[in-house]
Parts: C-alpha cells; structure tokens; sequence
C-alpha cells in the first residue's frame, strides 16, 4: 500500500512537474525596437545597452518565475523601418512583447505597429504626447509624454531662479529654442502652452532645421533679445554647434536650461570641455535623491550605475537610466503577474498598477490612464507619476536640483558667468 | 548694421569653409563629369582621420593636414582604381551607383568601428577675435585663409602648369584632350586623387568646429552639390563663389526670415540660378546643356 | 545605347526577355506565379516583403518611365510619393474623403509638381538635372515639415488603424498584397504601351538624341513634361498606397534623398529602359534588404548595411546593364535598349 502510494506520489509529481518545468525552462522573448544605425544611433546603442543589463540582471536573480527573458532586435532606424521591423518581430518570430525606441518617431510607429498587429507594447522614453492620444489600448508609454519636459524646465525657472536672478517670476524674459522635429516640436509646443497658462509671455520662440551646420543666425537673434533665460530643446550634435557659437559671439544668459537628449548625453563635457558646468538639464534624472528610492530599488539603481559605467566607462545619460528604470519595472512588476502572457492579460496588470514615486530606479511611479484622464478621454497608457526633473552639470559630474524632493543639491552658478570668466 | 555685418562676415567666413571641402567635387565634376555621392564620406572618414591623429598625438589639426591630406591622395586614388574607373565606361548611373553603395559601405563601417559617438577636440583658441562689435571665430578666420591660400594655389597650378593645362584641357573636351596626347586616364586618376586630397584638407579645419560622428557627412554634401553646380562645374572660383553665396545666405535668411526652414533659401536660389543661369555662377557656356559622356 | 529589335532571335531555351510592347511568356509566368503567391497565402510570414517588393516595383516602374525611357534621371521623385500620400491622407483625415478617390487627386498634385520640375529643369542635362531634381525635392521637404498645420510637421499625420473598405484600410496583409500587385500590373501595363506607342518613342529619341529629335519635329520640352508628370502621378499613387499600409506619415522620412535613390536604384539593378528591369530590380533589393536587416541588424550595428552595400557595389559595377541586361547576355538576345 505505502509502495502504492509513493508510486501514485512519483507518478502524481512526474505529471505535474514536466509541463511546469517545461515551460520554466521556455525564455520570454521581448522584441527590443531601437535605431541601431543612422544618425540616432548612439542614443540608441546606449540605450540598448542599459536594456540589456537589465536584462543580464533579473535572469541572474532566475528570471521571471524560473523563465529568462531573452531579447530579439530590430534596427528601427527610421519610422518605416520600425514599422517593418516591429512587424517582422510579431508575425515571424512570434513576439507579443515589445519595448523601445528612444526617439518620439520611431516611438510613434513601433507603437502603432504593434497595436494593429496584436502586440503588448512597453515604450520606455519616446515622449511625443501623440504616442498615446490615439486610442490605442495596447501601448503604455513609462517615461514623461513631451509636455512634462517643458513643464519641470519652466517650473523651475519660475519657482528656482527667478529668485536667484531677483526678478518676479513674471517680469522673466525667458527664450524658447526648439529643434524642428517630432521631440524638440512636441515640447516646444508643451512650453508655450504652459507658460501661457502661467500668464507668460514668452520673449523669444523660434524652431530650427536640427541638420543646421551654422548657428550664427539664430544666436545673433537671440542675442538680440538679450534674455535671462533660455530654454533649448537639442538634440547632441546641435547642442555642442550651439554653445560653441554661444561661446564665439559673446551671447550669455542668467541661466540655460537645456532640454533631454542634447544636453545630457553623458560626453558632452568631452565635447565643450568645462564650458558644461552650470548648465541646466530638464530630463529624466540620471541619478536621484537616494532617499526617495525604496531600499530594494536602491540596490538595483546601485548595480545598474556600476555595471553601465563599468562596460562604458561613462554613467548613464537619463535616457538610458530611463530606459532601465522602465524595462525593470516592467519585469518586476507586470511579467510576474502575468501566466498567458497575451497581450490583453499584461494591459489588465499594467492597467492595475499603482506604484509611487520612488518606486521605479529614476524616481518615478506608475499610473497608466485609460481613457478616464480629464483632460483627453482619447489618452490611454500614458504615465502620470512619470518624473522629469531638472539637474545640473557640476565639475565632478552632475546634481539633480528640482523638485527639492528629489533634489541632490541646490542650483548653483545662478546667473551663470560669462563666457570670459568660465 | 553690426548685426547685419556679423551676419554677412560669418557666412562669408563659414562659406569658405563650405568652399574649401567642395573644391575636390568640383574639380572632380569638371574633369570625370562624375556625380560622387560618396563625397560626405570622404569627409567624414578625413574628420575621423584627423582627430585621431589630434587626439592620439596632441597635435593640432591642421598640423594633423601633413598626414591627412597625401593619405587621403592615396584613399582618393584607391577608390578610383577599384570602383571608379571600372565604373567609368559603363552607363553614367553606374558610377552614380556605385558611389551611393560606397557612401553607406563607409557610414557603417565607420559605424561598426567608430561607434556612434561624437567625437569632438578640445579648444584650441581660448577667444574669439573681436574687430569691434564683431566677433570672429580665430578657427574659422584660419579656415578662411587657407581656402584662400588654396584657392590661390589651385588656380596657379591650373594656369602655370602642364598638369593644370592638362586638367583644362580635359574639362573643355576629353576626346579632344585625348587626341592633343594628353594621358587623359592618368589626368583622371591624379584628379581624383587630389580632390580627394582636398577634401582632406577641408577636414582638417572643420574639425575643430564639427563633431564627428559616422553620419555627419549627410549633412554637408547636398551642400557641397549645391556649390558646386552654383559656382559652375570644373570652376574653382565658382566653387569659392558659390561657397560664400551658401554661407551668406544661410546665415541672413536663418536671421530675418526663420532658422527653421534651414537650407530651403540656398536650394531655392539653386533652382533659380540653374533656370536662369543654368552653367552655374561661373561655369564655362554649354556646361550644362552638354550630355553625359556615354 | 541603341535601339535594336531582333526578330530572328534563336527561340526555346530560357525564358527570353520580351520585345517592345510584347508580353512575353516569362512575364506572363511570373504574373501567375505572383498571383499564386499572393492568393494562396504561402508565405504567410514573409507577406510584408511581398507587398513591400510589390509597392516598390511598380514604383521602380514608375521612376523608369520618366529615368529610363525619357532619360531623366531623377534623383526628386519622393517629392511626388509624398506629395501623392500627404494629398490622400489630408483629405481622407480631415475631410473624410475615401482613398479610393483621394489617390487620384494626389496624382493629379503630383503630376503638375512633375511638370514644374521638368519646365524647371527644361535647359539641364546631365549633373545639373540631378542635382536640380535633387534641390527640389529638398525644397518641398522642408515645406512640407514646416507647413505643420497642413501636414502634421514633423510629428507626421497618422491614419486610423480600423479596418474598412471604404478607407482602404485592411486587417490581412494579403489583401494589402493584391492591391499592390494590381497596383504594379497597372503600372506595367502602362509601361508596356508606353513602349508600343508613339509617345514612347518620342520619348526614347529625346532620350538618345534630343538634337536629332528635334530636328525631326518632336517637341522635347512637351516630351520631357509629359514623361515627367506621367511618372510623377504614378509614384503619387504608389505614395498614397504607401500612406494606406503603413498608416503614418512622416515628411522627414517619405521625403528625403535616400527614397529617392531608392527609386532610382530598383530599375539601375534591374536594367533601365526595360519593362521588367524595375520589377526584377525591386524583387531582388527589396527582400535582400529587409532579409539582411532581419539577420544582421543585431549582430552588430551597421553590418547589414555594410554586406547590402558591398553586394551593391558588386551588383553596378559586374552587371552594369542590370538584371535584364544580364539575363538577355544568357539567352543571347540582344538587348533592345
């Protein structure tokens, strides 16, 4: 009888433990869309690379419920080719999973690509705020839409410095520059229709060709207008033309707040030299008041900062500590949930997530709307606990300075000396 | 008025800049009367060149032009035994072709070994030099004296020499140049190379006012086209005119019209040029109206 | 290069490549075998290729009316595709007019914008066309960017994704197939009478001798516009037909040189001035590329595009006449263009 039972016990668990430890051993395959050539490409390869930390990371700590997260590629060099490639991702290789694409265009297609082909789709950074007010029901965008950018820069120039210069917030001559694509468009747009709700007046406003080779024309206007601070919106290669010619002609400001990608790609200082210090950055934070984070969270921001800077032996931009912080939280926080993994169970989990600020490695939480927001009943996936703060570029490396709660150090060098003393 | 003469001297001196890296494609134009559409790789490859040597030696970039210039002779050579001369007795898009295959060939190899990042040197002048309310770059005005100096150069080598005699003659007509005994094959290969050549020199001092990175040369060779159909093919003072007249009015238009619409005055004044004046600023009669030669 | 039909050609064998205006039997084979593929449903998982080939054949076709039986080459033409796929996409988004006549219109658009370009470039050959053709598409683009509250500027214009007859908006990406293989046997069929007719060759003498043309009373200006704006209208079709599948727009991309080399390089690779040079040319690049970045793209970044390019550069400089020209040396016809 007891060799009986223990036979049926044997036999119980042989049946029920192949098809569990089957699927165990069977990856998660998630389709990762990023340029990997042309001329977005280093942001692309950089984030790339913190993805893939992430990555190398949870299958250390076993995966996903025993499972390891594998990624496929697909070079999304341009909207077209993100199209194509997302869509060879989902109907040939099977994929239900996406995450990418660093650059609003590319962010727009992958997007809608995955939606009209079945797929669950994790946008880690593209801000456009387009990515999510077209009903879509499968796109979830973790990091800032556009208009937040714009936002954490004027909110600090209005609560920050204004103080610093000792001018009234509303007697500020504050400069608008924005390059003319889908990124620089959609913020420069977010910033002049919050400084009008704030009852600015915004003293310069001028978009420019992002491919310009000459920056003379449009620093010569601004100085011109002579403001005391100046927001730009660049993107690397633009943003060092600029300040050289900045430097060239003489033009100075109380304070400049650089806007993302352009100003807080890690080598600009290898590019301008110390000519970086004191500028401002309204980005993702690349690192943050510590204090905000959850222990655990901690740790993991702590391992990510060293092995990022250990294989490119430069700490992370804030997209690319976005990009991390997103897919992270995508793995810890949704795939566990989920046993079908089909892309209406994840909407369900990540439609269900409620998670502070703090929660995630770059200081932001996570509430997804879905077509209950006030202002848009079109939106849906969007992240309203997504954080843009506002650093600054110090000698040593970089401090977040706004929103004191997220602060690591007071802004400093306000108004910013001119360029014959710096 | 300071304003407008800042203005008009920075796009003179950016023009020259511009004139000094297409004066390769137009002597190459006018004598192979080939499209290179590698061109903007050229560039980038002589950029990267040049910054290695600046970053790895610590010396400056136009000291680095010692070394840039004959290795890019040599390169300028190479790519015109192996794929333009192959290419030349073939139908014209051949060559146009071949040259677009070589342009993405060199973006992504220099992507693969390069990476993405830009790549930038150190400054090199503390200040930039003031005359006045206006304020000149010390790299750019140096850019503009050797453009000068080049041009000047050039045109004594096309005027003086055999080897300049020989360039003319073939610009004016091959067959012809050939029946007079001139060794048209090896005029072709040597103008290549020196254009080439000097397009490495342009690199030289564009370094130290560009990043480098592997795409960049997109945005300078619809440029360099434009100069050099503008100033005339085969035109050297058309190619330093054109370059001033693309600087001009990038830098006036970005100021009293709008920044955003970047290169759009230059190619409308293109259009306008080529329907008006269609051999170019100063381009021999019947240039452009003379057929490919196949 | 000459015009020469050669009537007394050994028969059987390969498949020959057909004469001017004739349909041969291996065009009619490769029909069928397109339709099959199509219809059957095979390739399931490759059916984005297909369509893509598809579309880009008839666009290559389209290129090659004006590039390689007029002679003028243009490197312009994404400025007539987006010029056609803005015009349908505005009207079907803001004035609910369905595709289905909207492509029309933007054809209409596109081919006027045809005709400036080629009044505009009425005394320049060689270089100067290209570069012209070049400048004017650049033109438009930066119009078209900076025209926002007409196109969308840079963040684009997007279409709906529900699937409607009406809209032209489809769910099975067979469907999307057929539409562009009709869309290719269209434009071939014009192509093929193109070559038979009167026009096509007034357009073939103005492309070998314009002088000559000229003198033997055939209007080159008018031959050149025509061409042009003809070529221009179907490439407007294929835009919006583009717009239908891809279901966004963005000016930056659709508009830009590196399409339009595109255009220009299908029908160079597959034999210019041939009919089926531009669709071979399309079937053979179109997949290649779209394999080669599903295989290599992740290897490392650029290596695909490094082995396209070499296999390009390989391509122009081995089989200069293309693909056409290629197989007419095996069947040992001599090329008629």
């Amino acid at each position: 009888m007891r060799r009986l039972l223990r036979l049926s016990a044997l036999f119980a668990g042989l049946v029920l433990a192949s098809p569990i430890t089957a699927r165990a051993q069977e990856p998660i395959k998630i389709g990762v869309l990023l340029p990997f050539t042309g001329p977005l490409a280093k942001n692309g390869i950089e984030n790339w690379e913190a993805m893939q930390i992430a990555r190398d990371m949870i299958n250390e700590r076993g995966g996903i419920n025993g499972r390891k997260i594998v990624y496929v590629q697909g070079d999304a060099t341009t909207p077209n080719a993100a199209i194509s490639e997302t869509e060879r991702l989902i109907n040939r290789e099977g994929i239900k999973i996406t995450t990418g694409s660093f650059a609003s265009p590319i962010a727009i297609a992958v997007s809608q690509a995955a939606e009209r082909n079945g797929a669950f789709h994790w946008e880690t950074t593209g801000a456009a705020e387009i990515i999510t007010r077209r009903g879509f029901k499968n796109t979830f965008q973790v990091g800032a839409p556009a208009r937040k950018y714009g936002q954490a820069a004027v909110d600090f120039v209005l609560n920050d410095v204004a103080k610093r210069l000792n001018k009234p917030a509303g007697n500020l001559k504050i400069a608008l520059l924005w390059e003319n694509r889908a990124f620089g468009k959609s913020v420069g747009d977010g910033i002049r229709a919050y400084a009008q709700t704030k009852g600015l007046k915004l003293a310069f406003d001028d978009g420019y060709d992002q491919t310009a080779t000459d920056m003379t024309p449009i620093v010569q206007k601004l100085k011109d207008v002579g403001p005391d601070v100046l927001i730009a919106i660049s993107f690397p290669n633009d943003a060092i033309l600029f300040q050289r010619k900045a430097k060239e002609l003489d033009f100075n400001v109380g304070a400049f707040v650089g806007v993302s990608a352009g100003y807080s790609a890690a080598d600009l200082r290898d590019s301008i030299g110390d000519s970086v210090v004191g500028i401002f950055v309204a980005d993702f934070p690349p690192k943050v008041n510590a204090n905000v984070l959850k222990p655990e969270i901690r740790k993991v921001a702590d391992e990510f900062y060293k092995r990022y800077e250990a294989k490119l032996k430069r700490p992370p931009a804030g997209h690319a500590a976005a990009g991390f912080s997103a897919i992270w939280a995508l793995f810890t926080d949704v795939l566990p949930k989920a046993k079908t993994f089909q892309p209406e169970e994840l909407r369900d989990i990540a439609l269900k997530l409620d998670l502070p600020e703090g929660s995630l490695v770059n200081g932001s939480g996570i509430k997804f709307t879905n077509f209950d927001w006030a202002e848009d009943p079109k939106d849906a996936g969007q992240n309203l606990r997504a954080s843009i703060g506002v650093w600054q570029w110090t000698k040593q490396g970089n401090e977040q300075v706004y929103p004191p709660s997220l602060a690591t150090h007071e802004a400093v060098m306000v108004p910013m000396p001119k360029w014959n003393a710096r | 008025m300071a304003t407008f003469l800042q203005l008009l001297l920075s796009g003179i001196l950016i023009g020259s800049v511009y004139a000094l890296m297409s004066i390769g494609l137009t002597l190459i134009f006018g004598v192979l009367r080939i499209v290179n559409f590698a061109h903007g790789e050229f560039l980038m490859i002589a950029m990267y060149g040049a910054w290695a040597i600046t970053h790895l030696l610590g010396l400056n970039p136009y000291a680095a032009a010692i070394a840039i210039v004959p290795a890019m002779f040599l390169f300028g050579g190479l790519v015109y035994l192996l794929i333009v001369r192959p290419a030349l007795d073939k139908p014209h898009l051949v060559v146009v072709f071949a040259t677009m295959a070589l342009s993405i060939f060199l973006q992504n190899a220099a992507l693969m070994a390069m990476t993405a990042d830009l790549r930038d040197i150190p400054p090199i002048f503390a200040h930039s030099l003031t005359i006045g309310p206006i304020y000149v770059k010390v790299e750019l005005l140096l850019g503009f004296i050797i453009t000068l100096i080049c041009t000047v150069g050039l045109q004594w080598i096309i005027k003086r020499t055999y080897l300049g005699k020989a360039i003319r003659a073939t610009v004016q007509d091959g067959e012809a140049a050939m029946l007079m005994g001139i060794p048209v094959p090896r005029i072709f290969l040597i103008t290549f190379a020196a254009g080439s050549a000097l397009v490495g020199l342009a690199a030289c001092v564009m370094v130290p006012l560009f990043s480098v990175f592997p795409s960049v040369g997109l945005n300078f060779v619809l440029i360099a086209f434009v100069i050099v159909v503008l100033g005339g093919m085969g035109s050297i003072e058309g190619a330093l005119l054109g370059g001033f007249c693309v600087g001009v009015i990038q830098s006036l238009s970005g100021y009293y019209v709008a920044p955003a619409f970047g290169q759009l005055f230059f190619f409308v004044l293109f259009l306008l040029v080529m329907i008006f004046r269609p051999n170019g600023l100063l381009g021999q009669q019947g240039a452009a109206t003379v057929g490919m030669n196949d | 290069m000459s015009i020469i039909l050669d009537a007394n050609a050994p028969k059987g064998g390969i498949p020959k490549l057909p004469q001017r205006g004739q349909v041969s039997w291996f065009e009619i084979i490769l029909l069928l075998a397109c339709i099959g593929v199509v219809a059957s449903g095979v390739a399931h998982g490759l059916m984005d290729v297909i369509v893509l080939s598809f579309l880009f054949a008839g666009l290559a076709l389209a290129w090659n009316i004006a590039g390689g039986y007029a002679g003028l080459i243009s490197f312009g033409h994404s400025a007539f595709f987006g010029v056609g796929a803005f015009t349908s996409t505005i009207l079907l988004t803001r004035h609910d007019l369905s595709p289905w006549i909207g492509i029309w219109i933007g054809a209409l658009i596109a081919a006027a914008f045809g005709s400036i370009l080629a009044i505009i470039c009425a005394r320049l050959r060689g270089p100067f066309f290209i570069l012209s053709t070049l400048a004017f598409a650049e033109v438009v683009r930066i119009i078209a960017l900076n025209w926002a509250s007409l196109t969308g500027g840079p963040e684009g214009l997007s279409i709906p994704p529900t699937s409607s007859l009406a809209d032209m908006v489809f769910a099975s990406k067979s469907v999307y197939a057929a539409l562009m293989l009709g869309y290719l046997v269209v434009v071939y069929g014009i192509t093929k009478g193109l070559e038979a007719s009167r026009f096509g060759y007034y357009l073939f003498a103005i492309r070998d001798n314009e002088d000559a043309a000229a003198a033997a009373g055939v209007n080159p200006l008018a031959g050149r516009a025509a061409a042009m704006a003809l070529s221009a209208a179907l490439t407007g079709i294929g835009g919006s037909l583009f717009a239908q599948y891809f279901l966004y727009l963005d000016p930056t991309y659709l508009i830009s040189p590196e399409l339009s080399f595109q255009f220009a390089l299908l029908p160079a690779v597959g034999g210019l001035g041939t009919a089926i040079g531009p669709v071979l040319g399309s079937f053979l690049i179109t997949p290649l590329s779209e394999l080669l970045r599903s295989y290599f793209g992740s290897a490392a970044a650029g290596l695909h595009l490094v082995i396209y390019s070499l296999g390009l550069l390989g391509v122009m400089l081995y089989f200069p006449s293309g693909l056409a020209g290629a197989l007419n040396k095996l069947t040992r016809r001599r090329p008629f263009s």
